[in-house]
């Protein structure tokens, strides 16, 4: 529900990190994407699709989304095993309840690629 | 020349770094923050208003109160003689740590001991976002179903505390509590369970103990 305001929050951050680095127009945005967050990635797609009219990006940019499963660590055995469809945090091996999330509250840019900004420094 | 650029910037990047804001504030005032999730209709305004009357002898306390719209529920808070300050959020399905850091800027933290954040009624946008809480409680109604703790596990997973209210109307639904002990011992084995009827006021004291304790624990007495 609240992926415009993840996508706003990431044109705000590309846009100081864009000036920093003098990229003039954004062509493409990786983003990686928990799959134990909140955000759906087709609703991330649809809300870039509305940013992406900004000029800091080109008309042909895109973004690319990777999704990270949710793995949780066993506490107690030490067992690594991936956490599906909601299911509960058990250790498959022991049964035990302490389980670590190692993976899948992920939600960040990873990197961004860009034309640079034209200089006649000479 | 096209270049490529390695961020690792977190989408909430800037709400973490509001929420560590709240938390130096807060710290500073020996303000303990909870941060009140549930669905919309779960009974968080109830429960605050029945909390206030044991509250109000322990510890200054006031009330944040988050909503998309209207001053209704901070007007029901102020009617008990506490200061409610309203956040509207105008659509937005959560609070931020923006907006409560603003909201903050409107009470005299210094001499106050605990706020009390009621969040906007969704189990699933508040969940992703820090408002620099020391605790952060779920509050959950027998007529929705033991289920949502497993359906909504982020919600669950990142709580201290889970109130299970309208324990009045457990006869009329299929809520199992054997179940909901099952399923929370899944999600997170260390969430702590009340049961509640707000509207009556039963179970309500045991949870506001705790509260209480949890906040001497933390500030000692004041």
């Amino acid at each position: 529900m609240h992926e415009m305001g993840l996508m706003a929050e990431m044109v705000d951050l590309l846009a100081e990190s864009a000036r920093e680095h003098q990229v003039r127009r954004i062509d493409k945005v990786k983003l990686i994407v928990g799959k134990m967050t909140n955000a759906l990635p087709d609703a991330l797609l649809m809300a870039f699709d509305v940013y992406k009219e900004q000029e800091l990006f080109s008309p042909s940019a895109v973004l690319e989304i990777e999704e990270k499963e949710t793995i949780g660590h066993c506490a107690e055995c030490g067992t690594t095993f991936p956490v599906r469809d909601n299911a509960l945090f058990i250790c498959p091996s022991c049964q035990g309840l302490r389980i670590d999330i190692t993976s899948g509250r992920e939600l960040y840019i990873e990197n961004y690629e860009g034309e640079e900004e034209t200089r006649y420094d000479n | 020349m096209t270049i490529k650029v390695d961020l690792g910037t977190p989408l909430l990047a800037r709400n973490e770094e509001m929420a560590e804001e709240i938390r130096y504030l807060a710290a500073e005032n020996r303000l303990f923050i909870v941060n009140i999730m549930s669905s919309p209709g779960a009974g968080k305004t109830t429960l605050l208003e029945k909390s206030l009357a044991y509250l109000k002898k322990d510890l200054r306390t006031a009330v944040i109160e988050g909503d998309i719209a209207t001053t209704r529920d901070a007007d029901r808070i102020s009617a008990h003689g506490v200061e409610a300050v309203q956040l509207n959020t105008d659509g937005a399905c959560h609070l931020d740590a923006r907006m409560v850091y603003r909201a903050l800027q409107k009470l005299d933290l210094a001499r106050l001991d605990l706020l009390l954040i009621e969040n906007i009624g969704n189990l699933v946008c508040p969940a992703e976002f820090n408002l620099g809480e020391d605790l952060r409680l779920v509050l959950l109604s027998t007529t929705e179903g033991n289920d949502k703790v497993v359906k909504y596990p982020v919600m669950f997973r990142d709580a201290q505390m889970l109130v299970i209210n309208k324990l009045d109307l457990l006869p009329y639904t299929d809520f199992s509590r054997e179940e909901l002990a099952k399923d929370v011992a899944g999600i997170n084995p260390a969430l702590e369970i009340f049961y509640t009827s707000a509207r009556g006021g039963q179970g309500v004291e045991d949870w506001v103990k705790r509260l209480v304790g949890l906040v001497r624990a933390k500030y000692g007495v004041s």
